[in-house]
């Protein structure tokens, strides 16, 4: 028996629900795009998602606002469980006034961001909407300001996880900015600060939205998202996936899943992986599948900086960070875009304890006046930087080239790499054979009477001196060496043998990575 | 010990009087950073394959599987990449800059995605430049022995 009170709750709650209403609904769907609580629903255990502030409503009072209900303010917020774990989301509604956000609307998302910290989960932020609700004038700016500001101060303390499915133009970018993945949705999701009619009024520049602010342009281009999905679902999906490699917050480890793989699984593919000519490519993604626990590898930024791979495995079911090289790639080299990828993930992996493994193979820093006026120095002090301030267990596999700042970059010990492991193929020097012989034996090259055999000569001792593991092993400085087919069982019992890793570090405020 | 401070604001003066109660001695310790002990899920990991939002997937195979490399530039789905590219749709360009050694096709050449295409010495390494999708070759604008900065163009593709 429902009393007349409770049935008007019914109804009333009934009404917010349908948000914009069946025709709005409707145009969203024929976009390819799902409501905002048809994507909660699909993010979410089912029947696990929780609503929170259904009732909210907008104060504005100019501009015949007054007149206009909008359900929910624009947005849906609330909690559920995502995989058995508990996380905060907020959904922008585009079918209520273009999703626009107002006081009230930010004051929804503050709200949860806010109780995700205090609960210490994950927060996932879903974007579709026109932008400030202009109306609101300041109101609007000041709400975009607070979940800006709560975005800093949960970064590194929950995952924050932004996804893109519709637009997210001028200031509204910035929360996904400082977020820690963001998401985007091929030919739906858009970012920009400045949209293409505003380009061609000041710039006379003529572009689409998708060209300049769509899934690709900030997957490939501007590397400022991390993952680009084909469509929605899929997009939710890898979304769970992701979340099953972090913890809940920096206080946590990742959870560690049964593992069905052998742990002292061999692989004799390794020991024929890397060519006998130094100067031939190999694809290093065949190396961390081989590693990885049943060879699933999740990959973070896929199209960015490809000369270098960064993505999660499991070993012994434990979530690992992985940095490769890809001398498939331009030919591994570290420059801006690669240190900047580099030092993004390893941050992202040390915040939330989560151990980091680097492949090496790595010819060294890319030369050219691009990369030296674009700030090749500051850039690459970042990974630097990032692997030294890194506590999580570090353990490092060189598989062939570790030349000169490359060598001391790619977290070699000296940056306090846990374990380094070498295979036989490899080449620890400050540069080249070519390059070192001609500069040490200058001198006995110009004064030999068949100079070009001297070069040779001289190249071949200085390879054969110094183009090896064992001299940085006879310091030190790399573990052990191994055969490539032994790499897996090294690596989790490396890893296995540093659960307890603590480190003391001196007392500050925070570092000052060169930005 | 009380300490008297004067401020002026807008022309007024205020006198301000502080008690000082001592100062903070001691070391003040460091920190000590901890990974916290694992946390023990008995549960099988979900893995980025399941298709419907029921939580864990089934157990996977125990034996290892070793998965096709994703090709970088051809996994992309293709509507958004090519409003993307920032040269022309079929156009090929040098990612870094180098020496052709070899260049492996012709105009009117049909090529596979993936397909080798030019090889740029750079770095001492012999760098492949592929396909980023089945096409015909349009033009080759590189001979060998032919020196290329990062961005030039290198064969076109339609």
């Amino acid at each position: 028996m429902t009393t007349v009170k409770q049935q008007e709750m019914l109804d009333r709650k009934a009404q917010l629900r349908l948000g914009g209403g069946e025709k709005a609904i409707d145009r969203q769907h024929s976009q390819g795009k799902y409501t905002a609580r048809e994507r909660l629903e699909r993010l979410f255990d089912p029947d696990t998602f929780v609503e929170t502030g259904l009732f909210v409503k907008h104060r504005c009072v100019n501009f015949g606002m007054e007149k206009k209900e909008a359900a929910g303010d624009g947005v849906v917020t609330g909690y559920g469980l995502i995989n058995g774990r508990m996380a905060y989301a907020s959904a922008q509604d585009f079918t209520v006034i273009g999703g626009s956000l107002g006081e009230m609307h930010a004051q929804k998302i503050a709200a949860a961001q806010e109780a995700a910290m205090k609960v210490g989960c994950p927060m996932i932020s879903i974007n579709d909407s026109g932008g400030a609700r202009i109306q609101e004038g300041v109101d609007a700016l000041a709400g975009y300001g607070r979940i800006f500001y709560n975005n800093t101060m949960a970064s590194g303390v929950i995952p924050q996880i932004s996804v893109i499915m519709g637009p997210c133009a001028g200031g509204a970018v910035y929360s996904p900015a400082i977020t820690d993945f963001i998401f985007m949705v091929q030919g739906t999701g858009e970012m920009f600060i400045t949209g293409p009619q505003v380009i061609k009024a000041v710039t006379g520049e003529e572009v689409t939205a998708e060209a300049l602010g769509g899934a690709m342009a900030h997957n490939r281009i501007s590397g400022c998202a991390h993952f680009a999905c084909a469509d929605e679902d899929s997009c939710l999906q890898e979304i769970r996936a992701l979340l099953t490699f972090l913890p809940q917050n920096n206080n946590e480890t990742a959870p560690q899943y049964a593992c069905t793989d052998d742990l002292n699984r061999e692989d004799e593919m390794l020991d024929t992986i890397v060519p006998e000519n130094p100067n031939k490519a190999y694809d290093m993604y065949d190396i961390i599948h081989s590693i990885a626990d049943n060879g699933e590898f999740f990959e973070y930024q896929r199209y960015f900086a490809p000369n270098i791979i960064t993505g999660y495995i499991r070993l012994n079911g434990r979530s690992i960070g992985v940095i490769a090289s890809q001398p498939k790639a331009m030919a591994g080299v570290l420059d801006i875009n690669s240190s900047d990828k580099a030092s993004r993930f390893i941050r992202t992996c040390d915040a939330f304890n989560i151990p980091l493994l680097t492949l090496e193979d790595v010819p060294g820093f890319l030369p050219g006046t691009a990369q030296e006026h674009g700030g090749i120095i500051r850039h690459g002090a970042k990974m630097l930087f990032a692997y030294s301030e890194a506590s999580v267990p570090k353990v490092t596999l060189i598989t062939r080239k570790a030349y000169g700042g490359a060598y001391i970059g790619m977290c070699s010990k000296h940056l306090g790499a846990d374990f380094v492991y070498a295979w036989p193929d490899t080449e620890i020097a400050v540069m080249g054979a070519e390059g070192a012989a001609n500069i040490i034996f200058s001198r006995a090259i110009k004064n030999a009477e068949d100079p070009a055999a001297e070069r040779k000569a001289r190249i071949k001792e200085y390879q054969d001196t110094m183009m090896n593991p064992y001299i940085a092993a006879s310091r030190g400085y790399v573990d052990d060496v191994i055969m490539p087919h032994e790499s897996r069982k090294y690596l989790i019992s490396a890893f296995e043998s540093l659960q307890g890793k603590r480190v003391s570090k001196p007392l500050k405020k925070h570092g000052n990575i060169p930005l | 010990m009380i300490k008297k401070f004067r401020i002026v604001v807008d022309g007024k003066t205020h006198e301000v009087e502080v008690e000082e109660l001592g100062t903070v001695t001691g070391n003040i310790e460091a920190p000590m950073e901890r990974v916290p002990a694992p946390v023990y899920d008995q549960g099988q990991a979900p893995t980025r394959f399941v298709k419907s939002g029921a939580g864990p997937a089934p157990a996977p195979a125990p034996a290892p599987v070793v998965q096709a490399a994703p090709a970088p530039v051809a996994a992309a789905p293709a509507a958004p990449a090519k409003a993307a590219a920032p040269a022309g749709a079929g156009d090929v360009t040098a990612p870094l800059q180098g020496t052709i050694l070899a260049v492996n096709v012709a105009a009117g050449d049909a090529v596979k995605s993936g397909q080798t295409l030019v090889v740029i010495e750079a770095m001492k390494m012999e760098n492949e430049i592929v396909a980023p999708s089945d096409g015909t070759v349009a033009s080759v604008s590189v001979s060998k022995g032919q020196t290329v900065a990062a961005g030039d163009l290198l064969v076109s593709l339609r």
